[in-house]
C-alpha cells in the first residue's frame, strides 16, 4: 500500500503478464485444444471430448497500479481465468508471470509464499469464515504466516476502520449486510498488504445501490493504494466505470481489450457491441476519441470563432452545443494547438450506431 | 438415532423434487408387465410345483455352526499362546478396563450430591431454569432408587466407548474426506454397518472376546462409530468451495487448512456425529448386558428374566433417563456451534467459577471425609405399586368383562389375522416360491444387481439351516411395519395440516427416537405378558416415529407454488392431498418406511428377550448359553435379511425421485 516505494527493483517488469492460457476440465485435453483451435463450438467439443474448454488461450498484461477488468456473461471462463492467475486452478497450457516469475513452476512453499505476501482475492459471495469473528476474519492472513496476535490484531483494526465498519470487529458475518460482509472481505484482502489485488465478481450479489456505493469507496481506495488490481465482472455499465483497461472474454477466449473508450467507440466484433448498446456513450466517450482529426479535416469549411474544446474533455459537455448550434467545434491539444473538429455528423454516428 | 442423518438426505432430496415426476409415469408400463410377469411365474410354480417341496431342507444345512464352536474351541485353548493376543488385545484388554475402573471410580469417588448440583447447574446454565432442575431432579432419581452405582457403570462404559470412537472416528472421517479413494472404499462399509441391529454385534465379538466389559465395549465401539466417521466426513466436505479459496489464497499450508478453516466449519456437523454416537453407544452398552457389560442394563436383563416388572420399570426409567439428558445436553452443545468455545465462555463467568470452586470443594471434602454413601432414609422404590399395577392389568385389562375388549383379545386377534397366517404361509410355501419372490421384489424395486444378492441372500439363510426361523421373524417384520404404516401415514397426514397437532406430536416422537429400544421391551411385557405379540407392539413402538415424521415433512415441504398453482384450479383438499402433496412427498415418506423397516427389524430381533421367538431368540439363545455358532447362524441370517430389506425399500424410494436436474 503506502509503501510501495521499497519495491523499486520490480517496477519496470510488469505486475501480471498471461500468454498463451488454457484450462481444458476433462480427459482428452490434446483433442479438445485441437478442436478449440479449429473455433468448433464448446457444446460440440463436449460431446466429441468430454472435455469443457473454460479458458481458450489467453494473453494480457496488467499495468502497474491499474485496474484490470475483465468482463463477460457467465461461463465465458473470467472466472476459471482469475484462478489460473493465482493457481487456485492449475491451467493447462500457457504461462502466468507474476513479477516475472513463472507461477506455474513456483513449488509450494513458494506459491504459499506469493500467496502470503504479494497476491489477494476478494470473492462473490465473500467467502468468510463463519466461525471467525469480523477481526478474526481480517487478522486471518496474518495469523497465518505467523504474526503475533497483538500486531496482527492492530492492523487488522486499521483496515476494519478503512472500509468503514468501526464497532463492528467482534460482529460474526452473520450478523452483518451483505454489503458490510463484502467489506470485511475487502479489508481482509488488504490487510496482507498485497501488490495485486484479485475481484472475483465481488459486487454481483448486492443490491444495486449498495453495488454503486461499494464501486465508489473502491475507486476511492484505489487512489489512495495503487494497488495492482484484476477485476471480473459480467456487468459491463461496472466494466466502464472501473476499468483503467477491459478485456472482454466470450467462450473462453478474450475477444477485445482496450480502454472502455477504445471498446465503446471501436467494438472489435457484433458481440462486443452489442455490450456497447445501451451503455451512455456522451459519458465514456471523449471529444478526441470521436473528433475528425486535424490533418483529415478541409479548415475551409470551419467556423474559428467558436470557443474551441480540449482534447480530452468528456463529450457529455459540448453535446448540447454541437446539438443546439449544429456547427463543427475545434478541438485543440493541452498547449492550445488545433488537432481536430467535432462534426456533429460524424458525433452523431457515434452516439447512434446503426 | 439414525434421525439426523436421514433427515439430512431428505432435505437433499425435498430441494430436488422442483417439477413433477416424469421418470416414473414412464417406469409404470415396465412394473405393471413386471408384476404380471411375477404373478404368472409364482402362480406357476406354487401350482406345479410337487408338493412336498415346502421349507427349505433341513438336510441341507451346512453345519456353519458347530463349525464355528470348534473354531471357537480351539481359539480358546490355543490364545495363551497367539502373539495377537499376548501382544495386542490382551494389553490393549488391560489398558481399557484399567481406564474404566478409574473413570469408574473417579465418578464414584465424587459424592452424589456434588453429581445431582453440578449436573444441575450445568444444565441449568445453557438452557434454563427449569431445565436445570429438572436435571437435578433426574440425578436424583439414580440415587433415591439405588441405581446410583449401576448408572455409573453404564455411564462410564458408555463414555469410554464414545471417547474411543470419536478418537477414532474423528481423524478416519478427515481421511475420507481428504481421500475420494477412502471415502469410496468407506461408504458401502459405513451403509452396511449402519442397517445392521446393534443385537449382531455382540456375537463376533463374543467369539474372539469372550463375556467381560471389555468385549461390550469393543462392540460398542464399532456399532458407534460410523455416525462421527460419516458426519466429519459430510462437514468437511460441506465447507463452501469460497471458503477453501480464501483459505488457501491466504497461504495457509493444509494443516493451517484443516485447524482453522476446515473443521471448525465442520464443527456442527461433528457435533451432531458425536449426539448420534452418543445415543447409538448408550443404547447398545445396555443391551451388551446380554455378554456381560453390567449396569443398568443387566439390571434390567434379570428383572426381565425373573419376571419382577416393577424392578425393570425403576431400572429402565433410569435409562431412558440417561438417554434424554444425555440427548438434550450434546443437542444443546449443537445449537450454539461452537462447542467448547461456549464452555469457556460459561466459565467467564464469576458466578459459575464460584460455583464450580464450591462444588470442587465439596466433592473433596466428601471424599476425604468418606461421605459418599446414599443414606438408606433417602431410599425409596416404587416397584411394589408397579408389580401390583402389573398384576391388576394382567388381571383387568387382558379382557374387559365378557367383551372381545382388552390385551388379551387384541392379541389373539394379531395372532389368529395377522402373525399366524402369514407365519404359516411364509415357512410352509415351496422354499424356491420366496427365493423367487424376493428376487422379483427386487428387480422391481432397484434392479438386476440387487437380484443376485438376494436370491444368494435367502439361500445362504436355507443353507444356516435357519429357514424357518428367518420366515418367523420376516413375517412379525411384515406386520409390524403394516401396523407402524397404517398408524403413522394419516397421523403424519394430519400433522402435515394441523400446525398444534405437529408442535403436540414432535416431544412424543422425539422422546420415542431417544430411548434406547432395549426399554420398550418393559411397558409391553406389562400389558402383553410375553410371546411374539409384545415384541410386535414393542416394534410398531419403536418404529411408528419415521413415518410420521417423514410424511410429515415430505407434505410439507411440497413447494408452495405448486399447491396455490393447484388450489388456483380450485381442487378439494383430498384431490389436493392424493393428486399433488401424496405423489411429491412420496420419496420422502418411502425414505421413512425404509427407516420404519430397519427399526422394526432391530426391534423384532431384540424381542427375542422377551419370547418374541425367530431369529431374535435363536441369538438370545446362542448369547446366553455361549453357544457361539448358534450366535452366529442367527446373526448371519439376520444381517443378511437386514441388508436385502434395506436395499429392496432404499431402491423403492429412490424409484419414486424426480430426475435430477443438478446435472451440468
Amino acid at each position: 500500500m503506502a509503501d510501495s516505494g521499497i519495491r523499486p527493483e520490480r517496477s519496470s517488469i510488469r505486475p501480471i503478464s498471461a500468454s498463451g492460457v488454457w484450462k481444458v476440465f476433462g480427459r482428452r485435453v490434446a483433442d479438445a485444444m485441437q478442436m478449440a483451435r479449429d473455433n468448433v463450438d464448446q457444446s460440440t467439443i463436449l460431446a466429441e471430448s468430454g472435455c469443457v474448454v473454460a479458458v481458450k488461450d489467453a494473453s494480457f498484461e496488467v499495468n502497474r497500479g491499474e485496474v484490470f477488468v475483465v468482463m463477460g456473461l457467465s461461463g465465458s471462463g473470467k472466472s476459471t481465468l482469475i484462478r489460473c492467475l493465482s493457481r487456485l486452478i492449475d491451467a493447462t497450457a500457457g504461462t502466468v508471470l507474476i513479477d516475472g516469475r513463472d507461477v506455474g513452476e513456483m513449488s509450494d512453499d513458494e506459491l504459499r509464499d506469493l500467496r502470503r505476501h504479494t497476491i489477494s482475492m476478494v470473492f462473490q459471495n465473500y467467502g468468510l469464515f463463519p466461525h471467525r469473528r469480523v477481526i478474526d476474519n481480517v487478522a486471518f492472513g496474518l495469523e497465518v504466516r505467523g504474526e503475533e496476535k497483538e500486531e496482527r490484531y492492530q492492523t487488522a483494526t486499521k483496515m476494519i476502520e478503512l472500509v468503514g465498519l468501526d464497532g463492528w470487529a467482534d460482529k460474526y458475518p452473520e450478523q452483518l449486510s451483505g454489503g458490510m460482509k463484502q467489506r470485511v472481505g475487502l479489508a481482509r484482502a488488504l490487510a496482507v498488504d498485497p501488490e495485486i489485488l484479485l475481484f472475483d465478481e465481488p459486487f454481483s450479489a448486492l443490491d444495486p445501490l449498495i453495488r454503486r456505493d461499494m464501486q465508489d469507496e473502491l475507486l476511492g481506495l484505489q487512489e489512495r493504494l495503487h494497488c495492482t488490481m484484476v477485476f471480473i465482472t459480467h456487468d459491463f455499465s461496472e466494466a466502464l466505470k472501473i476499468g483503467d483497461r477491459i478485456a472482454i472474454m466470450r467462450s473462453g477466449a478474450i475477444v477485445q481489450v482496450g480502454t472502455p473508450e477504445e471498446i465503446v467507440a471501436h467494438p472489435a466484433d457484433d458481440y462486443v457491441r452489442d455490450f456497447t448498446l445501451d451503455v451512455p456513450r456522451h459519458k465514456v466517450l471523449s471529444v478526441g476519441a470521436v473528433m475528425a482529426p486535424a490533418e483529415s479535416v478541409d479548415w475551409a469549411g470551419v467556423h474559428p470563432e467558436g470557443e474551441p474544446v480540449a482534447v480530452s474533455a468528456s463529450l457529455e459537455g459540448v453535446l448540447p452545443r454541437l446539438l443546439t448550434e449544429g456547427e463543427p467545434v475545434v478541438v485543440v491539444d493541452d498547449k492550445g494547438g488545433r488537432c481536430g473538429v467535432l462534426e456533429p455528423a460524424v458525433v452523431s454516428r457515434y452516439l447512434w450506431p446503426g | 438415532m439414525r434421525g439426523v442423518g436421514a433427515r439430512r438426505g431428505l432435505s437433499v432430496s425435498v430441494a430436488r423434487m422442483t417439477s413433477l415426476d416424469q421418470r416414473r409415469f414412464i417406469k409404470m408400463p415396465r412394473s405393471v408387465g413386471l408384476l404380471g410377469l411375477a404373478a404368472l411365474v409364482l402362480g406357476g410354480l406354487i401350482v406345479f410345483l410337487p408338493e412336498e417341496i415346502t421349507a427349505f431342507p433341513p438336510e441341507w444345512d451346512i453345519g456353519f455352526g458347530p463349525a464355528v464352536n470348534e473354531m471357537q474351541q480351539w481359539w480358546i485353548s490355543n490364545r495363551r499362546d497367539l502373539g495377537l493376543y499376548l501382544y495386542f488385545f490382551d494389553p490393549l484388554s488391560d489398558v481399557i478396563e484399567w481406564l474404566l475402573r478409574a473413570f469408574e471410580g473417579l465418578l464414584l469417588g465424587i459424592p452424589w450430591y456434588v453429581h445431582v448440583v453440578g449436573v444441575g447447574v450445568l444444565f441449568g446454565s445453557r438452557m434454563g431454569l427449569s431445565r436445570g432442575l429438572a436435571a437435578g431432579g433426574g440425578m436424583l432419581y439414580f440415587v433415591v432408587l439405588g441405581l446410583w452405582e449401576l448408572s455409573v457403570q453404564t455411564f462410564a462404559l458408555m463414555t469410554v466407548a464414545v471417547a474411543v470412537s470419536v478418537a477414532v472416528g474423528i481423524p478416519i472421517g478427515i481421511l475420507a474426506a481428504r481421500s475420494e479413494w477412502v471415502n469410496r472404499v468407506l461408504r458401502p462399509l459405513l451403509d452396511s454397518m449402519q442397517t445392521l441391529p446393534a443385537f449382531v454385534y455382540l456375537i463376533p465379538v463374543l467369539l474372539f472376546f469372550g463375556v467381560a466389559r471389555v468385549p461390550s465395549l469393543i462392540a460398542t465401539v464399532i456399532y458407534a462409530l460410523p455416525p462421527v466417521i460419516r458426519l466429519t466426513n459430510l462437514g468437511i466436505r460441506q465447507v463452501p468451495t469460497e471458503s477453501l479459496e480464501a483459505g488457501t489464497m491466504f497461504g495457509t499450508t493444509s494443516g493451517q487448512l484443516l485447524r482453522k478453516v476446515q473443521l471448525p466449519q465442520a464443527a456442527p456437523s461433528i457435533l451432531a456425529g458425536i449426539n448420534q454416537t452418543i445415543m447409538m453407544a448408550l443404547s447398545i452398552v445396555v443391551i451388551a448386558a446380554l455378554i456381560g457389560a453390567g449396569g443398568l442394563g443387566q439390571e434390567v436383563l434379570l428383572a426381565l428374566r425373573h419376571q419382577e416388572v416393577g424392578r425393570a420399570v425403576e431400572a429402565g426409567m433410569g435409562i431412558v433417563l440417561m438417554a434424554v439428558m444425555l440427548d438434550r445436553f450434546s443437542h444443546s452443545t449443537i445449537g450454539q456451534g461452537q462447542g467448547p468455545l461456549a464452555f469457556s465462555e460459561l466459565w467467564s463467568h464469576r458466578g459459575v467459577r464460584i460455583l464450580g470452586f464450591v462444588l470442587g470443594a465439596a466433592a473433596l471434602l466428601g471424599w476425604i471425609m468418606g461421605w459418599t454413601d446414599v443414606p438408606s432414609g433417602l431410599q425409596v422404590s416404587y416397584a411394589a405399586p408397579i408389580d401390583w399395577a402389573v398384576d391388576w392389568a394382567r388381571d383387568n385389562l387382558y379382557q374387559l368383562g365378557n367383551l372381545p375388549l382388552g390385551t388379551g383379545p387384541f392379541s389373539d386377534f394379531l395372532t389368529t389375522y395377522g402373525t399366524r397366517p402369514m407365519r404359516l404361509y411364509l415357512s410352509e410355501e415351496a422354499w424356491p416360491v420366496i427365493v423367487i419372490f424376493f428376487g422379483f421384489v427386487s428387480w422391481w424395486a432397484s434392479g438386476k444387481r440387487l437380484v443376485v444378492g438376494s436370491v444368494i441372500g435367502t439361500v445362504v439363510i436355507g443353507l444356516l439351516g435357519m429357514w424357518t426361523l428367518t420366515m418367523d421373524t420376516l413375517s412379525q417384520t411384515v406386520v409390524a411395519v403394516l401396523m407402524a404404516i397404517v398408524i403413522g401415514l394419516p397421523l403424519g397426514i394430519a400433522a402435515s395440516r394441523r400446525d398444534w397437532l405437529e408442535r403436540s406430536l414432535r416431544p412424543v416422537l422425539d422422546t420415542l427416537q431417544t430411548i434406547p429400544s432395549f426399554c420398550f421391551l418393559v411397558p409391553v411385557v406389562i400389558l402383553f405378558n410375553v410371546g411374539r405379540i409384545p415384541g410386535i407392539i414393542a416394534s410398531v413402538l419403536y418404529a411408528v416415529a419415521p413415518v410420521v415424521r417423514l410424511t410429515n415433512l415430505g407434505i410439507r415441504s411440497v413447494e408452495k407454488e405448486i399447491v396455490e398453482a393447484s388450489e388456483s384450479f380450485g381442487v378439494t383438499k383430498r384431490q389436493k392431498l392424493w393428486k399433488i402433496q401424496f405423489p411429491l412427498a412420496m420419496p420422502t415418506v418411502l425414505a421413512g418406511i425404509n427407516q420404519t423397516v430397519m427399526l422394526v427389524l432391530a426391534m423384532v430381533v431384540i424381542a427375542g428377550l422377551v419370547g418374541g421367538a425367530g431369529l431374535g431368540l435363536e441369538a438370545v439363545k446362542g448369547l446366553a448359553r455361549s453357544d457361539t455358532g448358534l450366535g452366529f447362524e442367527a446373526g448371519a441370517s439376520i444381517v443378511i435379511l437386514a441388508m436385502i430389506l434395506d436395499r429392496i425399500t432404499q431402491g423403492w424410494a429412490t424409484r419414486f425421485q424426480p430426475p435430477s436436474s443438478d446435472g451440468h
